[in-house]
């Protein structure tokens, strides 16, 4: 079986795998990208979010049989230290993650939002981030994706100051 | 002459240091100067600490455990604060299984001491004697606990005065070769300089520093802090935003298998007949293990696969007959009636265990104009991290190596031992980032199990998944409690007696049992965390009887983000406000005036009443119709914080639109990260307060996966802004104090909007 991953054709042994094993764990165990995480199996949590064809997709549920032809995109394409895409950017500007597990799937479901809406109000993320996160880095992802859609429109991110963090 | 005493001989008495009292003299955990195994031309200088010859970049031995809370960050600021390094020029390195890096101040703290009685530097001399003790036997045993908010508190001292010591030595060493005096040198970013020209990176100063007495150490004063204090972006977060960071279930090893986990239904449950036959015909399927019990676990099967999915096809296609445990199946129902039952019970008689006592409260209420009674109560509930319950284990050659997202790695290797059958000295122990902590890895049982599947395995190295329905329905649960609260109030309303009578099951004998069996008591001694969070309140009333009937339900019970001051912070000051109700008084004034010996507490109360515009306080913010503010005031790990929240009513749910968090958590070392725990502990007991509950029935827990154990999502979390109260003190807990405010201070507010008191949690759902 060949998969578009990242760019790349990847061409998955057709031992290794099988038409029904969802996308997740040709990914994770397969092919070694680890960057997308399992938590649910149920396609409730969102920690396994990659990009199909530019959409955000929960691969838990996402059988391979599926994809045949379709682009697949991981964190592990997003951006990187030296060249981050304007959410990497914008998650180290408001310092998002905590434990950092579920992160992978809330950057690549804020990249789909922001590639279809470059101005998002606080219903359209609420609307399109269903990802949980149990350290409850919420408040500081929203503002990451409104800092990073500004940034993507143009315009200059802030300077470096948490907007929580107050000394009183 | 032992290398020790040539040590503390070197190091000079002369210069008494100001260090924190209740942690011991820190002097005697610095460790030894070998303590570290060094590489490639490094040279460790005390337990802690070692320097790179090449570039003088320090390395850091790192013995807590990264699970979200910001502790590898926290420490690393610490030492390069007294080395005069940037913060990027500290490597991590795990800490051993050495005793020296056991936790001191997380056991201190779980004595059952009334925090007005342990007030630094004014400690009764019970309490003094007793952190001592416990002070003296936690370094003793050097147990490795990443828990109780107690990291930074625990380093404090520690930390400092080894990186202090360190440079102290480079220093020492620097002023010999050059023949200039020590006092005239300058650090500036780890690079040794005198005025007069010379300079050079700790690293050509390494190998002389090892040989070098430090002499005097004294540590920086706050005015000459130039990191502690400041919102230094976290070491962790690169890593956490372009998916390089590995957790436990990230570990790849060649030739690895994964290995999926079935437990038995019924908690404590065992097999009846098993059959594996359709299971071990799938493809990809390798075997399946029979686990038995480990570590509190109940017994379970594993199949293990080519992948992660493979074996999970397997562990469906188990066909599995089970029965409940002797002991009979338990029901969260009925333990719900029976707790009442033993909490109205001692509240009648006086029974329980007192936790705290003042004053005569059967001669005030005698005197009483009237009396307030009600019964609170509290679900059990799941841990749920987000990375799922998980460890990787290789069993070759007589060795064990284990890859583990753990809050206790000594436990672990114990554990590990144990299930391999070999001598802890044969296991390794590697801790990688921790997806989510929250309690539940301060318990073992995965790690044998683990273990145990890797000896069956040829040398291979399997990496064992829980599903999540294995990890909703086999948690160490954060216990059931009920409590009644009883008041006897004076003609104008106000408490003049306060009885609190809880019942739940104790955690930390249990914890013992499973976990540190060697450490267990053969009887149960009172659990603090049973009852903190009630017997601990900051208010002045005179008379009081706090007291608790610790259960033993069945229930397998661990410790859960604020333990017991997640449930008793609401039955606490939700009955607080129920008072100041009663007195027809504002619920913040009303506090106020019953904290007259608890300036701290009445600091950080009237901080978030300003700041979040309630009336009287500050400057007055008008609430739109139909939205309500609460109030919630609790100190839990040595910090105390506050809470206002403002909600409406949506649909017959509450709808938070903003929490305004106020908090004395003693000196900060990261603004930043302090507010990031508040803003997670919030949003984590928001979780709990609105939805968690965790139903058993006939010994099967019903919730099995995020859809019916719901958790918070974006859209339901409020803004949330922290505020902190500039402090001296000693760094205090962080990571938990945030989630015990949120739910009283939720239903505080409802309750203005509906004119319901809500006594159970969870409050919706």
């Amino acid at each position: 079986m060949e998969l578009s991953i990242n760019g790349q054709m990847r061409t998955l042994d057709d031992a290794a795998v099988d038409p029904g094993m969802p996308l997740l764990w040709a990914l994770r165990d397969v092919l070694g990208l680890t960057g997308t995480k399992f938590g649910c199996g149920v396609s409730a949590c969102g920690a396994c979010t990659v990009h199909v064809d530019g959409a955000a997709v929960r691969s838990c549920v996402a059988p391979l049989s599926t994809l045949a032809g379709k682009r697949i995109v991981t964190i592990e394409a997003l951006g990187s230290a030296d060249q981050p895409h304007a959410l990497q950017s914008a998650w180290t500007l408001h310092q998002v993650p905590q434990c950092g597990y579920c992160q992978s799937g809330m950057l690549m479901a804020a990249a789909a939002l922001l590639a279809k809406n470059a101005n998002p109000n606080d219903a359209d993320i609420d609307a399109a981030i269903t990802n949980l996160c149990r350290c409850g880095t919420y408040p500081r992802i929203r503002e990451a994706i409104k800092t990073a859609a500004e940034s993507m429109r143009g315009k200059a991110a802030p300077a470096l100051k948490p907007a929580s963090t107050r000394n009183a | 002459m032992k290398r020790r005493t040539l040590i503390l001989s070197g190091l000079g008495a002369a210069t008494a240091l100001v260090v924190g009292w209740g942690v011991m003299p820190p002097r005697s955990r610095q460790g030894r100067a070998d303590t570290m195994p060094v590489v490639g031309g490094e040279v460790g200088l005390n337990g802690w600490i070692k320097v790179a010859a090449a570039d003088g970049h320090i390395v850091l031995a790192m013995n807590r455990s990264e699970m979200g809370q910001g502790v590898h960050t926290a420490l690393a600021m610490l030492v390069a604060e007294e080395l005069d390094v940037a913060l990027d020029k500290v490597q991590l390195v795990q800490a051993g299984p050495e005793k020296l890096y056991g936790n001191v101040a997380g056991f201190v703290a779980a004595l059952p001491f009334h925090p007005a009685d342990g007030e630094p530097g004014h400690e009764t001399r019970v309490v003094k004697t007793g952190q001592w003790v416990m002070a003296k036997l936690a370094r003793e045993l050097g147990i490795n606990m990443t828990g109780g908010s107690s990291t930074v508190a625990d380093a404090w001292d520690v930390l400092r005065l080894a990186a202090a010591t360190a440079r102290a030595q480079l220093l020492g060493a620097a002023s010999l070769e050059w023949r200039l005096p020590a006092a005239e040198l300058v650090v500036t970013n780890g690079v040794i300089s005198h005025p007069s020209g010379p300079q050079g990176h700790y690293g050509l100063f390494a190998k002389a520093a090892a040989a070098t007495p430090s002499g005097d150490v004294t540590l920086k004063t706050a005015k000459q802090w130039t990191l502690i204090g400041t919102p230094a972006p976290r070491i962790d977060l690169q890593a956490k935003i372009d998916g390089t960071a590995q957790f436990g279930i990230d570990v790849r090893l060649p030739d690895q298998l994964y290995a999926v986990v079935r437990h038995v239904p019924a908690i404590g449950g065992s097999f009846g007949a098993v059959n594996v036959d359709a299971a071990l015909g799938l493809p990809g399927v390798e075997r399946v293990v029979r686990l038995g019990t480990y570590a509190g676990s109940t017994d379970a099967l594993a199949v293990v696969g080519r992948t992660y999915w493979h074996a999970q096809q397997g562990a469906r296609a188990l066909r599995i007959e089970w029965r409940a445990p002797p002991a009979g199946a338990v029901d969260s129902a009925a333990i719900d009636q029976a707790l009442e039952r033993s909490a109205r019970g001692a509240a009648a008689s006086g029974g329980g265990f007192t936790f705290y006592s003042r004053g005569d409260v059967g001669a005030a209420s005698t005197n009483a104009m009237r009396r307030v009674e009600q019964v609170y109560r509290a679900p059990y509930l799941a841990h749920a991290t987000m990375e799922p319950i998980n460890c990787t284990a290789r069993v070759a050659g007589g060795k064990v190596e284990v890859w583990a997202p753990t809050q206790m790695p000594g436990a672990a290797r114990a554990a590990a031992a144990r299930a391999a059958r070999v001598n802890e000295a044969a296991v390794t122990v590697h801790v990688t980032y921790v997806g989510g902590g929250f309690g539940r890895r301060l318990d073992v049982d995965f790690i044998g199990q683990a273990v145990r599947i890797a000896v069956e395995t040829g040398g291979r190295p399997v990496q064992m998944i829980w599903p999540r329905e294995e990890d909703i329905t086999h948690d160490f649960y954060r216990p059931a409690g009920v409590a009644v609260m009883q008041a006897s109030l004076d003609a104008q309303g106000m408490p003049i007696a306060l009885a609190i009578t809880s019942a739940g099951d104790a955690i930390t004998p249990r914890w013992f049992e499973r976990g540190l069996p060697a450490l267990a008591a053969p009887i149960d001694t009172p659990d603090r965390t049973t009852s903190e969070g009630l017997f601990d309140l900051p208010y002045g009333i005179a008379n009081q009887r706090i007291g608790h009937v610790a259960t033993k339900s069945g229930v397998p019970v661990g410790f859960w983000r604020s333990v017991g001051h997640s449930h008793n912070a609401f039955f606490s000051e939700c009955f607080i406000d129920e008072l100041a109700f009663e007195a027809r008084q504002d619920p913040v004034a009303f506090r106020l005036a019953l904290l007259k010996e608890s300036p701290r507490h009445a600091a950080v109360l009237k901080l978030a009443a300003e700041k979040a515009g309630w009336p009287g306080f500050g400057e007055a913010r008008a609430l739109p119709t139909g939205v309500a503010r609460g109030v919630a005031l609790h100190e839990s790990f040595g910090s105390i914080v506050a809470q206002v929240v403002e909600l409406s009513m949506v649909g017959g749910k509450p709808k938070l639109r903003r929490v305004v968090c106020a908090a004395d958590v003693g000196t900060v070392v990261n603004p930043m990260i302090v507010a990031q725990q508040m803003e997670g502990g919030v949003i984590f007991g928001l979780s709990a307060a609105l939805y968690g509950r965790i139903d058993i029935e006939g010994g099967v827990v019903r919730q099995t996966n995020f859809p019916n154990y719901p958790i918070v999502t974006m859209a339901e979390s409020p803004h949330i802004e922290t505020h902190l109260v500039p402090s001296t003190r000693p760094p205090s807990g962080v990571g938990e104090p945030g989630v015990p405010p949120i739910a009283p201070a939720v239903a505080n507010a409802m309750f203005v909007l509906t004119g319901q008191r809500l006594r159970a949690l969870p409050l919706i759902g």
